[in-house]
């Protein structure tokens, strides 16, 4: 599971860059902040080797594992875990 | 569904983000690189203190929970020093960048690495002057473009790590910021060194480095780092000519020396049987 916060990204792409698997790619609309924002394409690609989230500038990226993702904080049982705040 | 942040927006004063650095800039991946080697070297967060001095790499403290001195330029690792001999249990980091330590505070980089005191500096090098409007600076390879040299730079670069790791500090790195994980485990590991260890990281700055030498993306000037680095083991045996241009990344020093402050005690207990000099005129006792 990976989530990437609209509000802390700043559009710098080096996500795409440092990502081993090319798990992301850029998204074709801008956002109110003029940021062509990531957003995760190829999940299943996803190792979860957490580059990307100590490469990310911005601390806007999380790469979670999905036990971490849901079992700790369960106060809505009805999220869709392949929801992605960066994907339009 | 309560959002999920990232781990080390706890360690950072969320108020004040999104940070001020320049999109592409390498000090917010250097500030986790820094969050993520603490977590695994198990370092105590409260007992840690940072000290920065001017620049944009300098703006690192001030994003951070901790307890922080933002001092006058050039002067980081001498207030950092004091604060260290001061308080011997703290564990001092200065983050510092290349007009910071290798420019203005040169000699106190220099002597601070001479008499070894247990400090951990982190050099965020990123070629040039970036918050004063892309001037040459000390490091900036030969042949760039900057704002004072219109015309390429003709001087030769200052080789941080292995200044440092000559005048006899403890432990001396340099990583690219495309090395991440080797960066992660170089951060942890001066950490754990005790006495003076440096990491020096070659960093982007898309704004003032990379718009004038046709960079001008991050992406760009990252793929063109990691095209330019070689590493340590493999450029000892490459000749002049193949390593002219190219960043050479590795441990430069890694050994163990008497560090200063227990130098010092060891001083203090042969001359006067305790631990601390006191000198003071409200002492009571001699």
């Amino acid at each position: 599971m990976i989530i990437i916060d609209e509000d802390l990204c700043k559009g710098c792409h080096l996500c795409l860059f440092m990502c081993y698997k090319n798990v992301y790619a850029i998204s074709s609309e801008i956002n109110k902040k003029g940021v062509q924002l990531p957003f995760v394409k190829f999940e299943e690609r996803c190792t979860k080797c957490g580059t990307c989230e100590i490469a990310c500038p911005d601390q806007a990226i999380v790469v979670d594992l999905p036990e971490n993702w849901w079992m700790k904080d369960d106060n809505d049982i009805n999220f869709n875990p392949n929801f992605t705040k960066g994907k339009k | 569904m309560a959002e999920k942040n990232s781990k080390y927006l706890s360690y950072m004063r969320e108020e004040r983000l999104p940070h001020i650095f320049c999109p592409g800039c390498s000090n917010g991946s250097v500030m986790s690189a820094f969050l993520e080697a603490m977590e695994k070297a198990e370092m105590d967060f409260d007992n840690i203190a940072m000290v920065s001095g001017i620049g944009c790499s300098s703006r690192i403290p001030g994003y951070i929970k901790c307890d922080s001195l933002h001092t006058t330029h050039g002067r980081a690792l001498t207030f950092a020093t004091g604060l260290k001999i001061a308080n011997k249990g703290l564990d001092v980091v200065v983050f510092s960048g290349d007009g910071d330590a290798a420019s203005i505070g040169g000699n106190h980089l220099i002597h601070a690495a001479r008499r070894n005191l247990d400090l951990t500096v982190i050099c965020i090098n990123n070629n040039i002057y970036g918050m004063t409007g892309g001037q040459v600076s000390p490091t900036s390879p030969k042949g760039i473009v900057a704002t004072t040299a219109p015309y390429g730079n003709y001087d030769t670069p200052f080789n941080l790590a292995e200044v440092v790791a000559a005048a006899g500090a403890s432990y001396s790195a340099r990583w690219t910021i495309t090395e991440m994980e080797n960066l992660v485990l170089s951060i942890k590991a001066a950490l754990k060194t005790p006495g003076f260890s440096f990491v020096e990281v070659v960093s982007l700055c898309p704004t003032y480095f990379g718009r004038k030498n046709k960079l001008r993306t991050p992406t760009a000037m990252a793929a063109v780092m990691r095209a330019n680095t070689v590493f340590k083991s493999a450029a000892d045996r490459m000749s002049e000519k193949e390593l002219k241009d190219k960043i050479v990344v590795g441990e430069f020093a890694n050994k163990h020396r008497d560090e200063l402050s227990d130098v010092l005690e060891k001083f203090s207990v042969e001359n006067s049987g305790d631990k601390t000099v006191v000198n003071s005129a409200y002492e009571t006792e001699f």
